[in-house]
């Protein structure tokens, strides 16, 4: 009888254990990734990313806001209310481009802050207000891990590099300065991963992330204008400001952002690969 | 055929009746028609006509999948564990249905190192700090004086109120706050400029708790319906 239990005990051992393992267990997620060497450190990438934000803001500040100002396109902060007619500010800019890379499945976090800012809540604090000041000396980029949220964090210098830069915000009644010149150190984006060190396929979802992200709040002030009900809508296409009342398409924008950025980041993936 | 020994009759059956009454459990909580039985507390505000699908989605892999992963994990020849039976919530969840380019506070912003000291007092990183589910309310937070965790330094050029901001933040009357300012942005009202003329904080409280909505019913946006859910999944 005892030996009869004993045979039971163990059929059922093995049936139970068998009908665990039949299907298999639930893939790791991980796997793929792990065989795909680690190429970049992610104070390279963030770098990268960086330059590409510099040059498309720039673009943006100069070519769409400083110039469509002088052909009477409005640009304001509150560009998203229905009583405004108007394109976003540069910083609002960003902030659509964070939004909208927050979105997309690549954790990586872009913020833009400054020991003046328009916006109070702007302000840096803490370990940020002190890399700023540094940062403000040098104009070289701060890098640190974020304990608290345990994230890589970079901060990189935001210049006054167009005069758009400097009138708005002397200008702006809510400006905590008004003796900005051109070339200043105006503020500092900070961008934050998770890891320490990215695949290529990573490196490349990052500015990928980042590219789709300006054409995203980019469309979204096209479709702004395309509900405009009292303001002039310049006209969208090939054409900038500079030209008249126009404005590019987003592929076109995407396009001459893509000429100006592309050859560094570029160099810096084809030599890393 | 199969013998049952006569002095096991009695376990034999309650096996059977066991397993019956254990399929037969299973099969009634699973029903989409007995969620309300299953679900922890009452569906907050807007979300009353929800299926549980809408945020618990399936795990990955089949029940036997998840065991047999997680016993990897436990024993170390697995990396990570894996969610069992369904996904946990995030608030990528809620963003399925309230994404917003509006949001005066989207949530993401607040992972930036300088909110550090203030995510400690109220975590903004993530929706359930103010809205739990399954409440039957509409916000959960019970104060609505948050706004001082961020906003201590706040300076408003031309002040529009009878009573400015410096005043009413010098004062620590920091509930004021919101019985002007939605804290989302995603009502479409005047904001007065006199502050005998904003909402009671009464009100407030009580649109928290699910009641009428003191800052009007036009918004910009509106957050999905499950059919819109899920017609945005299938795009």
């Amino acid at each position: 009888m005892k030996k009869l239990n004993k045979l039971s005990l163990l059929t059922f051992t093995i049936l139970a254990s068998k009908l665990l393992t039949s299907c298999g267990g639930v893939p790791e997620e991980t796997s793929t990734v792990g065989k795909e060497s680690k190429v970049f450190a992610v104070g390279e990438v963030l770098e990268m990313v960086a330059k590409e934000n510099d040059v498309t803001r720039t673009l943006y500040t100069k070519a769409i806001v400083g110039k469509g100002k002088k052909q009477g396109m409005k640009f304001d902060e509150d560009w998203r209310k229905d009583d405004i007619e108007a394109g976003p500010l540069p910083a609002l800019f960003l902030r659509g481009v964070a939004t909208s890379i927050k979105k997309s499945p690549v954790p990586l976090g872009l913020y833009l802050g400054s020991d003046y800012p328009v916006n109070a809540a702007n302000k840096f604090i803490g370990k940020q207000a002190n890399l700023f000041e540094k940062i403000k000396v040098d104009q070289k980029p701060q890098f640190f891990y974020d304990e608290e949220q345990k994230l890589h964090t970079a901060m990189f210098a935001d210049l006054a590099g167009a005069g758009a830069c400097v009138s708005c915000h002397n200008d702006h009644k809510q400006s905590p300065k008004t003796d900005w010149e051109l070339g200043d150190v105006m503020g500092a984006t900070t961008w934050q991963y998770p890891k320490d060190s990215l695949t290529y396929k990573e490196t490349v979802d990052v500015l990928k992330s980042y590219a789709d992200g300006t054409v995203d709040i980019y469309k979204q002030y096209l479709k702004e204008i395309g509900e405009f009900k009292e303001s002039d809508k310049p006209e969208i296409g090939k054409k900038w400001p500079e030209e008249g009342n126009f404005l590019p398409s987003a592929e076109v924008f995407l396009d001459s952002v893509k000429k100006l950025s592309s050859y560094e980041t570029m160099k810096h993936l084809v030599v890393s690969k | 055929m199969f013998k049952i020994n006569p002095l096991r009759k009695r376990q034999f059956s309650g096996i059977i009746i066991g397993l019956i009454t254990g399929i037969g459990v299973f099969y009634f909580f699973t029903l989409k028609s007995t969620e309300q039985y299953v679900s922890i507390g009452p569906m907050n505000n807007g979300h009353e006509d929800l299926s549980c699908i809408t945020c618990h989605a399936n795990a990955k892999g089949n029940l036997l999948q998840q065991i047999q992963s997680n016993i990897s994990y436990g024993v170390g020849v697995r990396k990570a564990s894996v969610d069992f039976g369904t996904k946990d919530v995030s608030a990528n969840n809620c963003l399925e249905c309230h994404d917003r380019p509006n949001d005066r506070h989207p949530i993401y912003r607040f992972s930036e190192p300088r909110f550090n000291e203030a995510i400690k007092n109220i975590d903004a990183t993530t929706c359930i700090t103010c809205h739990s589910e399954h409440h039957g309310a509409r916000v959960t937070i019970n104060t609505g004086d948050y706004c001082m965790n961020c906003h201590q330094d706040l300076v408003v050029e031309d002040d529009p109120l009878d009573i400015d901001h410096e005043t009413l933040i010098s004062k620590q009357n920091w509930s004021t706050c919101l019985q002007c300012h939605d804290f989302h942005g995603n009502h479409k009202y005047a904001v007065p400029e006199k502050l005998s003329d904003t909402i009671p904080l009464t009100a407030i409280k009580d649109y928290f708790k699910g009641g009428k909505d003191p800052y009007g019913n036009d918004k910009k946006h509106k957050g999905l319906s499950e059919a819109d859910w899920l017609n945005k999944l299938i795009k």
